[in-house]
């Protein structure tokens, strides 16, 4: 609905909606976006893989990189930016993180409990006679 | 060739389903030929399968409720009688059946009449009081509407072509594994909800971009309507919730068609997660049902009460409060599950700190209600209703989130009755609720209030005979899902129940009454000022019913209440002021995509459900060639010219005139 009537003011634009920057800038800013993607994942694989690296910092390492993927993928594909015409998005962007911390933290937390009501296996044998 | 499919899939041993099926295909044959006959196809086509009209979706959303509220509810006749008859003796219903019966039951009622009814009315509302001419998506809205009724679909299939779940509303494993549940029952259900979780999730995004995005002039976020925040509230629930439940199901079918084990009992699988899993889903998933109801009643009780809503900011803040609680308590459904005292302390603690912003909101109304002038017509009847009812139901919340005593309680009737007293107390009559109070504005007649009143008491009463019983049923020890018992005890509880039933059916035939009766005596009913119940917000600002552009001009918003501060400036200003230049109109043309696209995905969830491998890729081709040619289409609007604007916009004018200088001769 391409409607005249229903204005927006300038600070609540939907992403790929900002001031239309020129072709050429546009493209650029998509390439940068997947050079950078593609070269984190490439190290993602070659870190999994190698001994150059002390070994136990890999998983580290891994998550690093995928949260730095994220990052790419909303500032050159989802052009989340800091300013004022974002604050819709960046909230957004927040309950959305809020929900999976509280849903996978509160699941590692449950999980991690999930035995605490059972008497420990050694005095179960016994009771078993 | 047709996978697990054969003529042992029809129960021609089962009289019950196969006499149900066959007069629901005699009577859906009936109407078809009657359509056809008539000459209404056209009609039915053009006018609502391919209208992409937020307005005509919600009625057809709503309509889809109400039909599976009767089927929901034929299950639910049939398991009281069960119950009251199966006293020491087997009853009528073989176990496999009534089990079938159980799942069905909640599985229906609250995929396919409450989400249905709720999302339905929000679709109707929430673009008429945000001041816009539609939502932000409208194909995706039909598509949504479609790839829910297709859900719908199947699981009414299973009742004549192979069978339906035998293990409760969330199927949970490892019952619900292959090597306990081989039939084809929990793939219909799965795949019901996958299909039909894909239409509710279009429906969040599509409402929650319309909040955020399309509001008229003047509407910032302080001064939108409660239903409007409660919709953002709900709809951005859905969006965070229900990819966990498609995530969690999609495991489980892995599980069931390649052999995986996330679930399973052996091979290291866990089937603690999957509790874990869907009560994540499940827990918000009940506030995206309570939070619109929440809304509805704010809107009728500030109507009726002749006042603006009391601690409007309060209110605001406890609705997303609870948005962002409701996820924070939900293994308060699996406290028995044995993670120990730290764990469920924090989650009992915080399932009770979300019942603070609830009553909160029961304060709000009813101190809106004191000093007004109440007027008592149908829609104010069930919100007052409701708040009593829904008192009680969240108290019996907050005692099963005390761990200890859930522990006595869990999975009795105790607990059948808490959320059966806050679904039906709570979403139920919000939805019926809102259905009285917009019926006028969606089909320009109001509802007959006679019978409207005594659908209300029976329901009401109904309600209290039915689910009462069942607490002391729950409190004597009886737990759910009993196809029979030997204890002499809750016999008379059962009897009770079944009378309470009853009593509850004749409410809801009073509600078919009341709506032949209202079409019966429509003119006398008619609605010419598009606001029947002097009305505040912006939805009763324009004609019953609204013309497909809602509004000539998008109206102006000053402040909260908007339209009722239009009528008092009117009133004075003797509505002097003229309109100024009408203007072309452009429309969201009509769309068979969502109709198309549920076609191939019935094909292609039938297709998955009975192992025929290659109809599923048929349906999968079918329906990414429909999302192919809608996106490639040239022509998505249509103008509607400004002469008939101003024409169509004038009559409404011509009686809103009439209506001013009524009040103002008085
Ligand atoms: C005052 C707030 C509420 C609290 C503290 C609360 C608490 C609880 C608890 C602790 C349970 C689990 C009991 C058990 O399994 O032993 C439960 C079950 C349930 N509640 Fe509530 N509840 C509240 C409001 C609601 C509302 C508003 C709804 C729906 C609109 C609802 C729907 C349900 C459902 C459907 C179940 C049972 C699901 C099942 O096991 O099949 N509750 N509630
Ligand atoms: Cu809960």
């Amino acid at each position: 609905m391409s409607d005249q009537a229903h204005v927006r003011t300038e600070h609540d634009l939907a992403p790929g909606e900002e001031e239309q920057h020129s072709v050429g800038e546009r493209v650029i800013g998509y390439v940068v976006g997947l050079a950078l993607a593609l070269l984190l994942t490439a190290t993602s694989f070659f870190i999994a893989g190698t001994d150059l690296v002390w070994q136990p910092s890999i998983p580290v390492a891994l998550i690093v990189l995928a949260i730095a993927q994220m990052g790419v993928h909303l500032v050159f594909f989802l052009h989340i930016t800091t300013g004022p015409d974002n604050t819709n998005n960046v909230l957004a962007l927040a309950f959305g993180l809020l929900v999976v911390f509280l849903v996978v933290g509160g699941t590692v937390w449950i999980m991690a409990h999930l035995n605490q009501n059972m008497p420990p296996m050694d005095q179960i044998m016994p009771m078993r006679r | 060739m047709l996978g697990k499919l054969d003529w042992s899939a029809i129960p021609f041993d089962q009289p019950i389903p196969l006499i149900a099926g066959a007069v629901v295909l005699v009577a859906i044959l009936a109407v078809l030929i009657w359509v056809v006959v008539k000459g209404h196809l056209p009609y039915l086509w053009h006018e609502w399968i391919t209208s992409v009209d937020h307005k005509r979706i919600g009625v057809m959303y709503i309509l889809l409720a109400s039909v599976m509220l009767l089927r929901g509810g034929s299950d639910a006749i049939m398991m009281r009688i069960q119950q009251a008859v199966a006293f020491q003796s087997q009853g009528y219903l073989p176990p496999e059946h009534y089990n079938q019966i159980f799942s069905a039951h909640g599985t229906i009622m609250i995929f396919f009449v409450a989400m249905p009814f709720v999302i339905g009315l929000m679709n109707l509302i929430v673009p008429l009081q945000l001041g816009v001419r539609d939502v932000a998506f409208p194909t995706l809205n039909s598509v949504g509407f479609w790839l829910t009724a297709t859900g719908a679909l199947l699981v009414n299939l299973s009742l004549v072509i192979g069978e339906f779940a035998r293990t409760g509303w969330l199927a949970f494993p490892p019952l619900s594994e292959l090597s306990y549940s081989p039939g084809v029952g929990v793939d219909y259900y799965a795949w019901s909800l996958q299909i039909s979780g894909v239409g509710t999730l279009v429906a969040g995004i599509n409402l929650v971009t319309t909040v955020l995005k399309l509001r008229t002039r003047g509407m910032n976020y302080l001064r939108m309507p409660m239903f409007c925040w409660t919709t953002l509230a709900s709809n951005l629930l859905i969006v965070a919730a229900f990819p966990i439940l498609t995530a969690t199901l999609a495991m489980l079918l892995l599980d069931r068609y390649l052999g995986f084990h996330f679930f399973t009992n052996e091979a290291g699988g866990n089937v603690m997660m999957f509790m874990n899993l869907i009560w994540a889903w499940g827990h918000p998933e009940v506030y995206i049902l309570v939070l619109p109801a929440f809304g509805i009643f704010s809107e009728v009780v500030s109507t009726f009460s002749g006042k603006a809503l009391f601690g409007y900011r309060s209110m605001v803040l406890a609705t997303m409060a609870i948005c962002v609680i409701s996820f924070m308590v939900w293994l308060h459904h699996f406290f028995t599950m044995g993670a120990g005292p730290d764990v469920n302390a924090i989650f009992g603690i915080a399932s009770m700190i979300i019942a603070i912003p609830t009553g909160v909101k029961i304060y709000n109304w009813l101190f809106t209600m004191y000093g007004g002038r109440i007027r008592f017509a149908t829609p104010m009847l069930w919100s007052v209703g409701f708040m009593v009812t829904f008192i009680i139901g969240g108290l019996t919340g907050v005692l099963v989130a005390v761990p200890p005593a859930d522990f006595m309680l869990h999975n009795s009737m105790f607990l059948v009755a808490h959320f059966h007293n806050v679904i039906i107390g709570g979403v139920l009559f919000g939805a019926f609720a809102g259905f009285e109070y917009w019926f006028p504005k969606a089909f320009g007649f109001r509802l007959d209030e006679r019978w409207g009143k005594l659908a209300f008491w029976f329901t009401f009463l109904g309600f209290y005979v039915t689910f009462i019983p069942l607490y002391i049923a729950g409190m004597l020890g009886m737990t759910r899902r009993m196809q029979h018992y030997d204890v002499a005890a809750w016999r008379p509880w059962m009897l009770v129940a079944a009378v309470g039933m009853a009593v509850l059916t004749i409410g809801v035939i009073c509600q078919v009454v009341q709506i032949v009766v209202s079409i019966r005596n429509r003119e006398a009913l008619r609605d010419r000022t598009g606001d029947p119940w002097d009305g505040r917000s912006l939805e009763w600002a324009t004609s019953s019913p609204p013309p497909v552009f809602n509004f000539a001009f998008n109206p102006d918003v000053r402040g909260e209440d908007a339209y009722w501060d239009m009528k008092a400036h009117a009133k004075q200003q003797q509505l002097e002021h003229d309109r100024p230049e009408y203007q072309d109109i452009e429309m969201p043309r009509n769309s068979p995509t969502g109709f198309v696209c549920a076609f191939f995905a019935t094909i292609m969830g039938f297709a998955l459900i009975w192992h025929i491998w290659w109809m599923v890729i048929l349906g999968g081709i079918g329906a990414f060639a429909t999302f192919v040619v809608f996106a490639w289409r040239d022509h998505d609007e249509y103008v509607i010219p400004a002469e008939e604007v101003a024409r169509i916009d004038r009559i409404n004018i011509e009686e809103r005139r009439r209506l001013v200088s009524m009040a103002g001769a008085v």
